[in-house]
């Protein structure tokens, strides 16, 4: 701590003597410093490392280069991950995530738009929705230009040129640099002015959210564009705080419409778009131009594929149903790998696929789901509250995490974006290192994925950066059953990744660190869902 | 040294780590045939006695760097041959196991632990609340695109090595001469490429160190050579060249070790193009080449004789110009630095040291005989300790490093890197491009602005040299001339590095 405070205060004429150059004075000024310094002390007790590499931009007229320099280094860490492997590299005849997108930009790129969705189902046939569809078309369309054999029908599958997969990682990487960077950047903005806090916070909160250790290695290790669809939720929501009702609206169709997962989000949305069309007294034009925006905007991206075989009732609702089918595949177990959500965790006690039918365990699902997700709903329909609405939609996609249907390890993105959201501007101890401590745990939870991928360096290095940057593992709850938790749930973590790493799993019970790893995940994302719900009726209930 | 970590001043350790955590994610990234030429160094050293070290030759990249260095090697084998035996084993050729390069890589980040240890003690030769500028120079040293890209990517221990040099700087400027001098044998004695920078120690420790003029008198001029300092300085440098050379001197292998040291059969350019004279100097003579094919009906200039571009070794010729001879750079390289050296030898000032210091850098890059682009770091880390003297030295320590820093990129030529490359140096310069601008005391405000102006045009003008470079491959038109590029690159960083060059020199001799 006073290591830290040195310096800080080494760093401080470096910016005092930036503020001189500018008001062209040369003379010292010692005054100043010491002015400096005190505010220094004051404003940021926490001098965690970021803190001590910010405070060389903390000049006002610099924020704007230290949030340019944070956009980069931030990118830097991406490209960094994005040597590594991904998932599926040298592993025939299926391979993939990173063959799935590449096959998609392929049929796009080759095949009439009517094909699209019925293409060769059997490998890696397109399930995502149209806009989905409609980037990767771009991509292979560009890609294509660059070099055809990487996008050329059937004969380019589990394609490996190592120019192929820069130009991959690259899409990847520009995609979060069009999307998801400018999406945090205007969330905080809002944040900051709603909030009235420094610029220099600004900074602090855009580092955290950018570095965030998890997508980073999805998006940019294992190989997704996640950071899309989060970044056009995001917009969404922004855009509805900053009243923008309708642009937000079709920024979140959009994400809907990029990735189906969105809606673990949806329920929150629409009831505080609901909410603020009756109270505080009834809004009708509002609903309508809301109601006429989203069907609108829905039924623009799903026509050049409904429309595509013809104008005939029967080919337009062939091709509509087919979409809806590939993107919502019920015919899919209740879930795929080993997921720390409910379902999996009951599994590892009571074998529920023998016990109960497939369609029973749906609609149970679906029930346990809703009653998850009712808290959220009903608490921001009638307490339509700015400040609440991130909250509320962190609860919902935490309970769709948790009991919906067909869910993937890699889904944990979708509650986590919001939740560390939450971070922003956030000055309570308690609720940052919940923060800290849920995306530590989400991270645990990716880990058999990534290790299947051959990422384990770089998901240490990445989840040490983060934590070590935000000085996350100092910041404890202050109650006892927080402090007991946390430590003991890191200490399970711990001694799970040592296992998992040297020990081999006994041999009638081949999956059992995964197992493990599971069922201590759900433990704590239940209990993080349940405080979250609490956390929400309280910024809906005080004033 | 994990231990040591704590010793450090935060700030320094906080980018340690920030930056190990980056390196770490390099792993996996493209290694040169350097990766091999110190693998190979390993297992000479580690399976080979001694006396074999300078005769090895099953692989083609023979030890050719000074004792010391083969040391160094033989240390860390000792380490190597636990992580993988195939390792140090010298039939191993290409011998590229995962924990070959896990083991490697990890070696340069530990061995960069010298360049941080250098650092501080320079820090922490400043009074506590005097080290803004400092800080902004060790932090610019320490993030060096330079060292990134060579050490991290492309694969060398730089980094280590300009530790030793930054170490003995700061030791000249805490007045501890001796040390300082003791310090730059033991660096030569690890890596020869520093003997380009001995001349302005030569002449700072003679005249600050072995003479004393205040002593002189013309009827007793042997009264101002201070006998006693002569001797300490003389036995220490000759007990450190013993150390090093004794064993080889022993065995009476010393001609086969300069030979290997030297080797002066090597071409004028380097197989790519170091921004220099010379690069200039031959992109004059392509261009006249090409003029003169086109225009005089000459059979001569049927058939091309140079071959700049192509291969390691061999000595060029130029089709139009005269040929350059060995001799003529190494007279041109001398006479550049001894006119850098006169002013050290009237006021021999820690400033005129780094002055001559860097200008001997520049000498030998812009003048010497196959010189590499990597050797700019000879000139990029002195200045730095100039660079925020005052507000006049920053445009050529723009020019300077952007222009060899750009000049690095075509060592690292594949594509996953190439995004890393551009990224990091583009960052490094926006960064310092800020703080040192905000950090420059103004002692004259009468500044040349058109300079000031031509200058931040020409570094302008990087960016669309850089797009078309990128997008060479795809113009049909250009690709009979494949020496183009590389020759576009290197031409436009070598102006940089001669303007920067004339601008230095303005400012040391006449400002």
């Amino acid at each position: 701590m006073t290591e830290s405070k040195s310096a800080a205060s080494a760093k401080i004429p470096a910016v005092k003597a930036t503020d001189d150059k500018r008001s062209d004075v040369s003379a010292p000024q010692p005054a100043k410093k010491d002015a400096v310094n005190t505010s220094e002390v004051n404003e940021d007790s926490d001098n965690s490392p970021l803190n001590v590499f910010l405070i060389t931009f903390k000049a006002a007229r610099t924020q704007w280069v230290a949030r340019q320099v944070i956009i980069m280094i931030s990118l830097l860490y991406r490209l960094g991950v994005g040597l590594g492997p991904y998932s599926g590299k040298g592993t025939p005849p299926m391979y993939g995530d990173f063959e799935a997108q590449r096959h998609w930009m392929e049929i796009t790129y080759h095949l009439p738009v009517r094909e699209w969705y019925w293409y060769d189902l059997q490998y890696w046939g397109l399930d995502y929705p149209p806009v989905t569809a409609y980037h990767s078309w771009i991509l292979g369309w560009i890609g294509s230009k660059v070099n055809s054999s990487w996008f050329d029908l059937d004969t380019s599958r589990g394609c490996e040129d190592p120019n192929l997969i820069s130009y991959m990682r690259m899409t990847v990487v520009v995609s979060d640099l069009a999307v998801y960077i400018p999406a945090v950047s205007m969330f905080i903005r809002w944040k900051m002015k709603s909030a009235k806090l420094s610029p220099f916070h600004h900074s602090i909160s855009t580092a955290a959210i950018l570095l965030q250790p998890s997508l980073i290695l999805i998006d940019h290790g294992h190989f997704q564009y996640n950071s899309v669809m989060l970044g056009l939720a995001l917009l969404g929501f922004t855009n509805i705080l900053k009243d923008k009702l309708v642009i937000g609206s079709i920024f979140f169709v959009l994400a809907l419409a990029f990735k189906q997962m969105a809606l673990y989000y949806a329920l929150p949305v629409f009831a505080y778009l609901l909410g603020i069309c009756i109270f505080p007294r009834i809004n009708i034009p509002r609903f309508c131009s809301l109601a006429v925006s989203v069907l609108i905007s829905f039924a623009a991206i799903l026509a050049p594929i409904s429309f595509s075989k013809g104008f005939a009732i029967r080919d337009v609702f062939t091709q509509s149903l087919q979409v809806v089918i590939r993107v919502f595949p019920f015919a899919r177990g209740l879930w795929e790998d080993k997921v720390a959500n409910f379902w999996c965790a009951v599994n590892t006690f009571v074998k529920l696929k023998t016990l109960l039918p497939s369609e029973t365990l749906q609609r149970l699902s679906l029930v346990m789901t809703l009653i998850s997700v009712l808290p959220a709903f009903t608490l921001i329909l009638l307490h339509p509250r700015k400040k609440a609405l991130i909250w509320g939609v962190s609860a919902s996609a935490w309970g769709f995490f948790l009991f919906s249907f067909q869910v993937h390890e890699k889904s944990v993105l979708l509650p986590l974006m919001p939740t560390t959201l939450l971070l922003v501007g956030e000055t309570d101890l308690n609720v940052q290192s919940c923060i800290y401590w849920i995306n530590n745990i989400a991270m645990f939870s990716l880990f058999p994925l990534i290790r299947r991928d051959g990422l384990v360096m770089q998901f240490f290095t990445i989840f040490f950066l983060w934590n070590w940057l935000m000085k996350s593992f100092s910041k404890a709850p202050k109650y006892f059953l927080g402090q007991l938790v946390v430590i003991s749930s890191y200490l399970a973590v711990a001694a799970l990744l040592i296992l998992e790493l040297t020990v081999p799993p006994p041999a009638q019970y081949p999956d059992i660190w995964v197992v493990a790893n599971v069922t201590l995940c759900f433990g704590c994302f239940f209990l993080f869902a349940v405080w979250n719900n609490y956390k929400l009726y309280k910024a809906c209930i005080t004033k | 040294m994990a231990l040591k970590l704590g010793s450090l001043l935060p700030a320094l350790r906080y980018a340690v780590i920030a930056s190990i955590c980056f390196k770490l994610l390099l792993f996996p990234a493209y290694t040169s045939t350097d990766f091999e030429v110190h693998r190979n160094w390993l297992a000479i050293t580690h399976s080979l006695p001694l006396s074999k070290w300078y005769y090895e030759d099953l692989s083609e990249w023979t030890l050719d760097y000074p004792p010391f260095f083969a040391y160094f090697e033989y240390a860390l084998s000792q380490v190597a041959a636990y992580v993988d035996p195939g390792m140090v084993v010298v039939q191993n050729l290409n011998y590229h196991s995962p924990e070959t390069v896990y083991f490697q890589r990890t070696s340069v980040i530990v061995s960069e632990m010298v360049l941080v240890y250098a650092l501080q003690s320079y820090l922490t030769s400043f009074p506590e609340n005097t080290r803004q500028t400092a800080y902004a120079i060790a932090m610019s040293i320490y993030f060096s695109p330079g060292f990134l890209i060579i050490d991290s990517i492309h694969f060398q221990y730089n980094a280590m090595l300009f530790g030793l040099l930054i170490f003995s700087i700061v030791k000249i400027k805490q007045g501890k001469l001796l040390m300082g001098g003791i310090l730059f044998a033991v660096l030569l004695c690890f890596k020869h490429i520093f003997l380009y920078l001995s001349p302005a120690y030569f002449v700072f420790l003679l005249r600050a160190y072995c003479l004393d003029i205040s002593n002189l008198k013309l009827s007793k001029p042997w009264a101002a050579i201070r006998l006693r300092n002569c001797i300490y300085l003389g036995s220490s440098i000759i007990a450190v060249a013993l150390l090093a050379f004794g064993p080889f001197l022993y065995m009476g292998q010393l001609p086969q070790l300069l030979q290997r040291l030297f080797p002066f059969s090597r071409g004028l350019c380097h197989a790519y193009w170091a921004p220099n004279v010379w690069a200039l100097y031959s992109a004059l003579d392509r261009t006249l080449f090409m003029v003169f094919k086109r225009f005089l009906n000459d059979p001569v200039y049927a058939e091309d004789k140079s071959s700049l571009t192509r291969g390691l070794v061999g000595v060029t010729s130029f089709s139009v110009l005269p040929d350059v001879q060995p001799r003529a750079t190494f007279m041109l390289t001398l006479l550049s630095q001894i006119l850098s050296l006169i002013p050290l030898l009237i006021t021999p000032s820690f400033d005129n040291f780094m002055s001559a210091l860097t200008l001997c850098g520049y000498a030998s890059f812009l003048f010497g005989w196959h010189v590499h682009e990597k050797a700019i770091l000879l000139v990029i880390i002195p200045f730095s300790f100039l660079s925020l003297k005052d507000r006049r030295y920053l445009t050529p320590f723009y020019l300077l490093t952007v222009s060899g820093y750009i000049s690095l990129f075509p060592l690292i030529f594949t594509s996953a890197e190439a995004f890393i490359k551009y990224l990091y140096t583009f960052t490094w310069i926006f960064v310092f491009y800020n703080v040192f601008g905000g950090l420059a005391p103004v002692r004259f405000p009468k500044r040349v602005f058109l300079l000031d102006r031509i200058a931040r045009v020409f570094l302008l003008g990087f960016i669309p040299l850089l797009l078309f470079a990128g997008l060479y491959e795809r113009l049909p038109v250009l690709r009979n001339y494949e020496f183009l590029k590389l020759m576009m690159i290197s031409s436009y960083c070598s102006v940089g590095i001669i303007g920067s060059f004339i601008g230095f020199s303005w400012l040391y001799f006449f400002a």
